[in-house]
């Protein structure tokens, strides 16, 4: 910037930024430099930066035959800072990578000014490809982080609902799992409403296109429970699967999850932040609807109780009414009996003061004509006398 | 009222029937109760019946490719 004031002198002259000889020029006590000068500077300070191993994630990786260099943006995948790389064409080919956008890798490479625009990026001297031992050591990072913060806690697992409205299928394009779950799905319970989203589910973009995905799911109606499946693959295929973005998303999720990813000895994170984790997309099938013909079971016998318990209500109060009747039938004959008894029990105790009883324990009534004996002065000697006993009786003389 | 939800329907119909079952009920309650029950069961049996499924497919984001 150069000012408009044309009695200010101007006069070149060398000056340091940091160390860094760049000429300056001179309006008066102020000292300005050029826009190349002051990038020159810049790059030059930046050439004296270490080489360093840098981490990311490749994108817009730009080739041209025509072109010495190949140019790429290296994408931090956490954070989305951004980092521009250039490499040698011929160098770049001779690493023989083959790289596709969105691979990890590391960059061994020093920063430095591209003078001319003034843009800052990193001079790669080699490219590595982020290893398996790499994608471990990353992983179990990401998991203690993830476990640390609480995101696999067994007390942020919720409860499937028993009939979900609609099911979101999250699926890739692969038919096997898509098809495992959906058929598992419609056998077990023909009422169900699926809602399928087909998605990338391997490579690079597959993480950030599940993400998307799951929003689009959960965003639809009625969806109360979301389903992400994917048959078995390598470890490299599942990895998507274990990126932070996509495990926070479904640990985030508004709804429950079942995550049914790779076999059951695969344990990619997601699994760990779902709410359920499958061992298979069948199984996730199995855990999201119930059965409707065991409904239907269970529904008859609940209705054959139903019948059994009014039959039985039936049968108990017919039984107390059989025996009221009974009772009642009985009742006039009992009465009598009960009467026989108590016309009994006064007749015994009338038999007892007759003198039948009396004669019954040996004593006689003893009869001169029609009179009762009572004293000897009533009887002379040779009179006839009647002797009553308890068994009959029989004339008698006195002597 | 409302119709009930399967769900709760069903959890009504196994009441009523636990309630039969422990054979306390009034002859008038249970011959109430066992009214309700039909009920509840053909209209579990009605929602099963009546249910129709689909399978619907959303539409593959066409942005999902660029980096965010």
């Amino acid at each position: 910037m150069l000012g408009a004031k044309s009695a200010r002198s101007r006069s070149a002259c060398g000056a340091s930024i940091l160390g860094v000889k760049v000429p300056a020029l001179q309006y008066g006590d102020r000292k300005v430099y050029t826009v190349a000068a002051f990038n020159r500077g810049v790059g030059e300070w930046l050439a004296r930066l270490p080489t360093v191993w840098v981490e990311g994630e490749v994108t817009e990786l730009r080739r041209h035959p025509s072109w010495q260099n190949v140019f790429f943006t290296l994408k931090d995948p956490s954070e989305g800072a951004c980092l521009a790389v250039t490499m040698p064409r011929g160098q770049f080919d001779g690493l023989r990578l083959d790289l596709a956008d969105g691979e990890r890798v590391h960059v061994y490479g020093r920063p430095s000014l591209f003078e001319a625009r003034g843009d800052l990026r990193l001079r790669a001297l080699t490219i590595e490809r982020f290893g398996l031992g790499d994608h471990l050591a990353a992983l179990e990072r990401l998991k203690r982080k993830l476990a640390a913060e609480g995101l696999f806690a067994a007390d942020r697992k919720r409860p499937l609902p028993r009939f979900p409205r609609r099911i979101g299928l999250l699926t890739g394009n692969d038919a096997a799992a898509k098809r495992d779950v959906v058929s598992t799905i419609v056998a077990r319970f023909p009422a169900a409403r699926v809602v399928v989203a087909e998605t990338y589910v391997q490579g690079p973009r597959a993480a950030q296109a599940i993400v998307a995905a799951l929003g689009d799911l959960c965003g639809e109606a009625d969806v109360d429970v979301v389903v992400v499946a994917r048959g078995g693959g390598s470890f490299e295929d599942l990895l998507p699967f274990s990126d932070e973005r996509l495990v926070r998303a479904i640990a985030g999720c508004p709804v429950p999850v079942v995550s049914a990813v790779g076999h059951e000895q695969d344990s990619p994170l997601c699994d760990l932040a779902a709410d359920v984790r499958a061992s298979t997309p069948t199984a996730a099938g199995r855990l999201v609807v119930p059965d409707a013909a065991e409904l239907a079971d269970r529904l008859a016998r609940s209705r054959a109780a139903l019948e059994r318990g009014v039959r039985r209500t039936f049968e108990r109060e017919g039984e107390r009414l059989r025996s009221l009747g009974d009772r009642l039938s009985r009742a006039p004959a009992l009465a009598v009996e009960r009467k026989r008894a108590a016309l009994e029990h006064a007749a015994g105790r009338l038999r007892a003061l007759s003198p039948r009883a009396t004669l019954d324990r040996g004593y006689a009534i003893v009869r001169a004509g029609d009179a009762l004996v009572r004293s000897p002065a009533q009887v002379g000697p040779g009179a006839r006398i009647d002797v009553e006993v308890a068994e009959g009786g029989f004339g008698a003389r006195v002597e | 009222m409302t119709e009930p939800t399967f769900e709760s329907a069903q959890r009504e119909l196994e009441q009523i029937v636990e309630r039969l079952e422990r054979g306390q009920a009034p002859l008038d309650e249970a011959i109430a109760l066992w009214e309700r029950g039909e009920e509840l069961y053909k209209l579990c049996l009605g929602k099963l019946d009546a249910a129709h499924g689909r399978i619907d497919e959303l539409a593959r984001r066409v942005d999902e490719a660029r980096p965010g």
